[in-house]
Formats: structure tokens, sequence, C-alpha cells
């Protein structure tokens, strides 16, 4: 689905990636280190796991604001559960179904009620967020957790972390979904001519619908992982989440009409957005700064983006 | 103005690698109406553009009203008096048709609009052009053929002593257009030149003056439209005559393909028809007569109200366009960049979308199977590409044609609806789709061409149904039709109308 421009595209990020790494290299001696970098990568996981499906989503031409809330919300639900005594299986399972109801919630509001997807998934961005909160009235849950609580988030396979084993897994899923299916196919055309894509056959509707419960259901998984992570289920986790996957899909050259993107492209800038936080951090630069500095590299990326692709079509 | 208004020497445009106008000479007489001919690609297009300034040119000079012409913007070539009204209107639907015509010429008191000056010249030209538009209505309410009025009334406005219209009929139906040309000639008493491109040759013979031809970048002829007949036309367009007109075909009438009966929707009044297996049918009419319409309830566009459609025999309900793409159903829908394509995907995933079933297995989809398919249409249409990862919107509009009718038999249609098939593409693409309708029929595929074009209607169809105000109003066959038949049957049911 990708023309020579995509492939270009990417390499102009891996090169930009590239050179924030090696002018961190040199800023900063703790920046290529084992640790440091296995630490840039679980902080990653998070966003490239919901990251995959919103790539999808956004080619399709579509939105999701409500990511971080969900991620929120299943973590909560995951710490809920475990104390009222399901088995980590099922818990797992069920919170990680919550973000699947929500997406599904989501796709029937843009769907069938036809609410622009922004307005829609900002509405149950702001109602998960409250759920997350009534559900114990606003505090965490830290106790009787038990340890298997936070196996997937801290748990290693040999020497392998099992939240890295997760993504990578994910990433290549989506990706498989991205170039090799019918469902990518199908979302391409979705994003780049929603009638054209109705009057060639295409399910609109169930494709449309299919691609927010995939979001859901991965925004969910992943606040299971991040309660899993931090031993402790908080309703406020994953606030500002939804930006950072959305910084990370545009900067990897999905466009937010649709019809172009893809799930690599999203895993790179997601490391860029990464690289750039935990350089700064390691620099001792204020955080205050750091918004400052993404804010800016978002606008750049973009900029950047749109004049290559204006060189490469003459 | 009398004698020479635009003189242009040596005229060249050279991009990396191409020359898209070689050494182009021509002279455009005063008030008169000069039209440009040609095949896509022929130069006319760049023409245009080095004249408007939204290109520059890369040799030779032109002179405009006697003086050098070199304006450095889009801004200055129509502050110099030539306007150009493009086949995508330059108006804003949200503003009243008044607002529209005083955009960026407001009276303004210290950046607020004053009242405007009913006296200005402006309200004279709209009342004499078109003295039935109101200026407080929104201009998204207008027909395509009112927002053209009011462009050209706008360029009348800014004291344009040239414009250049670019396929200004390609989407009037004939009646608009015929109120169009009335407009011409009372723009030529303005002493406003016009130069009119188009590929409808009627068009010329209707209201041109001179007539200039271009092929491959250069000008192959003048001539005064007086002193030129249609194939004679053709022949310079093309350099070779083309063989035009319909051949009669033998139809199998014991096949039924699909039956309709008494078919209602919001804009449709008891639609029944039937087309055989291996018929061409046509359904003729003005613009906005409800053919579209008809071709759109079909295909599970459009909700039904009332009535039966049969397919083969068996009753069949279309929710979405995929269920008919299932049943042999297809429609190669009237905009073609709206609606036909993904212009920003390539030409492959652009054929293949429409029978995902053909290419895949439990969604996944074989890429090596997909190349095959797609391939092979590329060269049964031959479909002029560098290959099937190009770009669906850097085609021609032929070829782009060619993409949408290759998507269609993809999903294996044995009816196939097709809404103004050859709409803005050039004679020689339009007569390769022609071919290409009457081989699909012979192979046993039913086809309802839904036009606005006589000529076409009669070298493709079988049988000819007549629609207006969204019912079918006669029936002909081929041999029983003629363009004056055809014309005098919509055109009669219109002026009943109150």
């Amino acid at each position: 689905m990708r023309s020579n421009s995509g492939l270009w595209q990417k390499l102009v990020l891996l090169g930009v990636l590239a050179l924030i790494g090696t002018v961190l290299s040199i800023l900063s001696r703790e920046f290529l280190t084992v640790t440091n970098l296995i630490n840039v990568t679980r902080q990653v996981a998070f966003v490239v796991i919901t990251g995959s499906a919103v790539t999808l989503l956004m080619i399709s031409g579509n939105f999701d604001l409500s990511i971080g809330s969900i991620l929120g919300l299943s973590g909560m639900f995951f710490a809920y559960f475990i104390p009222l005594g399901l088995p980590l299986g099922v818990s797992l399972a069920a919170a990680t179904l919550v973000g699947t109801a929500i997406g599904l919630l989501n796709g029937f509001l843009v769907v069938t009620l036809r609410i622009p997807s922004i307005i829609a998934t900002l509405g149950t961005m702001y109602a998960a967020r409250g759920l997350a909160l009534v559900i114990t009235g606003g505090n965490s849950i830290h106790l009787g957790l038990g340890t298997n609580f936070t196996v997937l988030g801290r748990g290693l396979v040999g020497p392998l972390p099992i939240t890295l084993l997760l993504t990578v897994g994910i990433l290549l899923l989506f990706y498989f979904f991205e170039t090799r299916t019918i469902l990518g196919r199908y979302s391409y055309a979705i994003g780049g001519n929603r009638r054209t894509a109705l009057l060639s056959g295409v399910n609109v509707n169930a494709t449309t619908t299919l691609l927010y419960v995939l979001v859901g259901t991965l925004a969910g998984f992943s606040g299971v992982l991040m309660a899993s992570r931090l031993g402790v289920g908080q309703p406020m986790v994953g606030q500002g989440f939804e930006f950072d996957v959305i910084v990370a899909v545009i900067l990897g050259g999905t466009s937010l009409e649709g019809g172009e993107g893809s799930v690599i492209g999203m895993l790179i800038g997601a490391f860029i957005v990464g690289f750039i936080a935990n350089g700064l951090n390691l620099l001792g630069i204020h955080s205050f700064y750091q918004s400052i500095l993404k804010g800016a590299v978002l606008v750049g990326a973009v900029l950047l983006d749109r004049v290559l692709k204006e060189r490469l079509r003459g | 103005m009398n004698g020479d208004i635009l003189d242009i020497r040596g005229l060249g445009k050279k991009y990396p690698g191409v020359e898209a106008l070689k050494e182009v000479s021509l002279t455009i007489r005063g008030d008169s109406v000069h039209c440009v001919v040609g095949e896509n690609g022929a130069g006319k297009s760049t023409f245009i553009k080095i004249l408007t300034r939204a290109e520059e040119r890369t040799g030779g000079t032109i002179l405009f009203k006697g003086r050098e012409f070199r304006p450095r913007s889009i801004r200055e070539a129509m502050n110099l008096g030539i306007s150009t009204l493009f086949q995508e209107l330059n108006v804003v639907d949200q503003l009243t048709v008044e607002q529209n015509l005083l955009l960026g010429r407001e009276d303004t008191l210290l950046g607020v609009i004053r009242r405007p000056d009913r006296n200005r010249r402006l309200y004279q030209i709209l009342k004499d052009f078109a003295p039935d538009i109101p200026l407080h209505r929104r201009v998204g309410e207008l027909s395509f053929a009112e927002k053209q009025v009011i462009e050209i009334v706008k360029a009348v406005a800014a004291e344009a002593s040239l414009l250049i219209m670019d396929e200004p009929t390609a989407a009037l139906s004939q009646k608009e257009a015929g109120r169009l040309f009335e407009l011409i000639r009372g723009l030529k008493q303005q002493h406003i030149t016009v130069i009119y491109i188009s590929h409808i040759l009627d068009d010329i013979f209707a209201i041109g003056d001179y007539v200039t031809v271009f092929r491959d970048g250069a000008i192959i002829g003048t001539a005064r439209v007086a002193d030129i007949d249609r194939p004679a036309l053709i022949r310079m367009m093309i350099g070779k005559t083309v063989a035009e007109g319909y051949v009669p075909r033998k139809v199998d009438r014991q096949e039924v393909g699909l039956e309709v009966e008494g078919l209602c929707t919001a804009k449709l009044r008891e639609v029944s028809f039937r087309l055989h297996r291996g018929e061409i049918l046509g359904f003729y009419g003005l613009r906005g007569a409800g053919k579209s319409e008809i071709a759109q309830a079909l295909y599970g566009l459009d909700k039904i109200l009332a009535g039966s459609i049969r397919l083969g025999g068996r009753p069949v309900r279309f929710a979405i366009p995929r269920d008919g793409l299932r049943r042999g159903v297809s429609l190669v829908p009237e905009e073609r960049l709206a609606e036909g394509l993904i212009l920003k995907l390539p030409l492959r995933p652009n054929v293949s979308i429409s029978n995902p079933g053909k290419i895949s297995r439990l969604g996944v989809v074989n890429g090596r199977r997909e190349r095959a398919a797609v391939e092979r249409y590329v060269r049964e249409l031959s479909i002029k590409v560098t290959g099937i990862e190009q770009r669906a919107g850097t085609l021609s509009g032929g070829n782009q044609q060619k993409v949408v009718i290759a998507k269609c038999l993809n999903a294996d249609a044995t009816v196939l609806l097709m809404d103004e098939p050859s709409r803005g593409i050039d004679v020689g693409a339009k007569e390769e789709i022609h071919g290409l309708i009457r081989d699909l029929a012979a192979q046993g595929a039913g086809v309802i061409i839904f036009s606005s074009e006589y000529q076409e209607i009669l070298n493709l169809c079988d049988r000819i149904l007549l629609v207006a105000d969204g019912r079918i109003i006669k029936e002909l066959s081929n041999s029983e039709a003629s363009a004056e038949e055809l014309l005098h049957a919509v055109t009669q049911t219109k002026r009943l109308k109150p």
C-alpha cells in the first residue's frame, strides 16, 4: 500500500532518530547504557501498543481522544477485580474488555449517531475518566493485589521483559494488518476517500466500528500493563497519554485527513518522543521545558514532512 | 476592440524532461469567441496556465492589447484584464450572491463593511446577465449554472477584456448550456473576448468564431468555425478519423438480467424497466432529470420507498453497495474523482478493492494473486500506466475512467450501471471506452448507460429510455431514435412543468 515516498519518509525519520540519539549520547554518558535504553523502551512500549491500533484508525481518517482515559479506567478495573478474588487471567481479560466496550461505544457514537470523532471521543474521554474515579471514590487501589499483579508489567522471560515481548508481538500483528490484510486495505481506502470506498463495496460502518473497538481494546490492555507495572490502580493514570500516542502517530507520517501512514512510522515516532523526554531528564532539564520542546518537535516534524512530500512530488 | 487582442509568438514551456508547449504562435481577434480544442495532454491546460500566470513560460512573447504581457502573479494577470472561469468554481457557498460579488471589493470604513452602494455597476451587470438570481440568496442554494453566471458577472465587473472559459458546459444540461451561449454572445457585445476550451465539439459549432487545435504541445491549425465541419475538426484533433455511430447487435430478449417494477424513492416515481443480458440500455435526460437517482437507487445508495428489483428472476434489495457488488451489480459513478477513485492510492488497490474474496483468504491478502488480477485488467483495458503502483491521481482522465471500469469488472459484474461514463475525457479515450462497453455487452453483461450526451446514447444503446422529472417518459429503440427526437422529448416535458 505504500509508495516510494513512504519509504523515503521512514528513512528521514530514522535519520532524525539517529541524530537525536547521537547528540544525546554525546551530551550524556548515561544515555547509551543498556539500563537506560531498556528504561526508554519501557516508557515507549505503552505508546507503541495503543499506537499500533490508533495508526490504523487514523489512517482511516478517524480520531480517538479517549485512549488515555480508557488506559486509566482499565487499569483501575484490573486492580479492582483482583481483590474480589477473580483469577488473574479473568481479571486481565475483563479489564481489557472494559476498553473494548468503550471502543464499541465510540464506534457507535461516530458511525451510527454520526457525531464527529473528536467530539464523540472527547465525550467518552471525560466519561471514562469520571468512571475510573467513581469506582473507589477517587482513591488508589493498592491493597490485596498479591504478587501476581505485577508479573505482566515487571516480569521477565529469560532476560527480556514480558512487556517488551507483548509490545513487539502487537506491533508485528498490526504491521501485518496494515500491509497484508483486507482490514488494512479498507482503512487506507476509507481514509483516502470514504465515498469511493463505500461505492467500491467496503462496509465502511462495520470497518470503522471495528477500528474503534481495536483501539479501545489495546488502550484497555495498555492500562492493565501499566497498572501491573506500577503495582497499583490509580484513577488518574494516563492523563495526556492520548497526546503522546497521537504525536507518535503523526510524527510517523500519518496524515490527519487519513489515507496515509504506517505502523513502523509510528514506532519511530514513539522513539523520537521517548528519546527526547529521556534525554532531557538525563540532562536535568525541567519538565516545563520538555513540554515546549515536544510541541516544537511535533510542529517541526509535520512541516518537514510536508516540505519533503512537496519536493518528491515535484 | 477591433484587431488582435492577443498576439502570441513562439510561446514555450519546458518542464524537466518534457516540452509541454513547443513554440506556439497564435493571434486572438478582439470581440470573438476563440475555441481551443485538443486531447488531454495536448497542451491546452499549460497554455491557459501561462496566460493566467499560474505557470511561468520558458520562452516566447505575449502581446496583450499591443503591450508586452508579463504579469508576476495571478492577481496581476487579472488586473491587466484576463479573467478565467475554471471548472472548479471560485465562489463561497456560505455567502449570499451579493456578498460573493463584492468579495474583496467591499466598501469599508475602518474594516467595518458598509451598506453596499446599489448603484454600482456590478448590480447593473447582474441585472443584465441574470435578472432572476436574487441578491440575498445563499450561493450554496444555487445551481452550478447559476454559480457560473456569478463568476462571469464578477469577471465583467473586474473589467476583464479577455475571459478564458475552461470546459464551461461540462457540468451543464443542454438547456443551461444554451443559456450560457446566450450570455457569451452578450459578452461579445460588451467587447469581451472569450477563449473557450472544450471537449464538446457541438459547443464549438454553437458558439465559436474561430477554433484552434492543439496536439502534442503544438498548434495543428486554426480555422474559422464557419469554414470547418465536425469530421474535419476531429481529424485535426486526433490525427486519425474516428468511426462514430451505432452498430446494431443481436440481443436475446429471453434472458432478463434486471427487472425493475414501480420503483419509487424521494426523487423517483414509478420507474419500471427491464434489462436483458447482453443489452446496452440508455437512460437519457437533462441534468437533474433523475438519471443518477435511478442508478443510486439500484445500487443501494438511496432509500427505496416502493417497488421491486429482480435480479435474474429473484427479488433483491441492497442496503449498501457491497450487497449489490456481491450479486454482480456494479456502478461507475458520475463523479470519477470524488466517487470513483482513491486518488492518493496506487492503481492496484483502486482496482482490487471491489472483490476482496478474489485476492484474500481469511482476510489476508495474497499479493501475487492481487498483482496478477490487476495486471490482467491493465492489459485487457490497455490502461496506460508506468506500472500498477502508479498513483490513481496522476493518471489522465481516460485512464482513470478505465481504472474505475476495471474495478467494476474485478467484482465480476453481470449488470453494469454507468453514470456519465465518458464525461470530461478526450475524444480518443471516449471511443476506446465505448468500444469496451460494446465488448462487455457482447460477452453477456447487461449495461445501463446514464448520460446527458445524446451522441453517446445514440452511439451505444440498443434501447433508450427518456427520463424527466424522476420518471420514464418514453421508450425508443435505437433505430427509432434521433438526436432531435431525444432533445425534443426531454425538453418538452420540462416546459410542461409549471
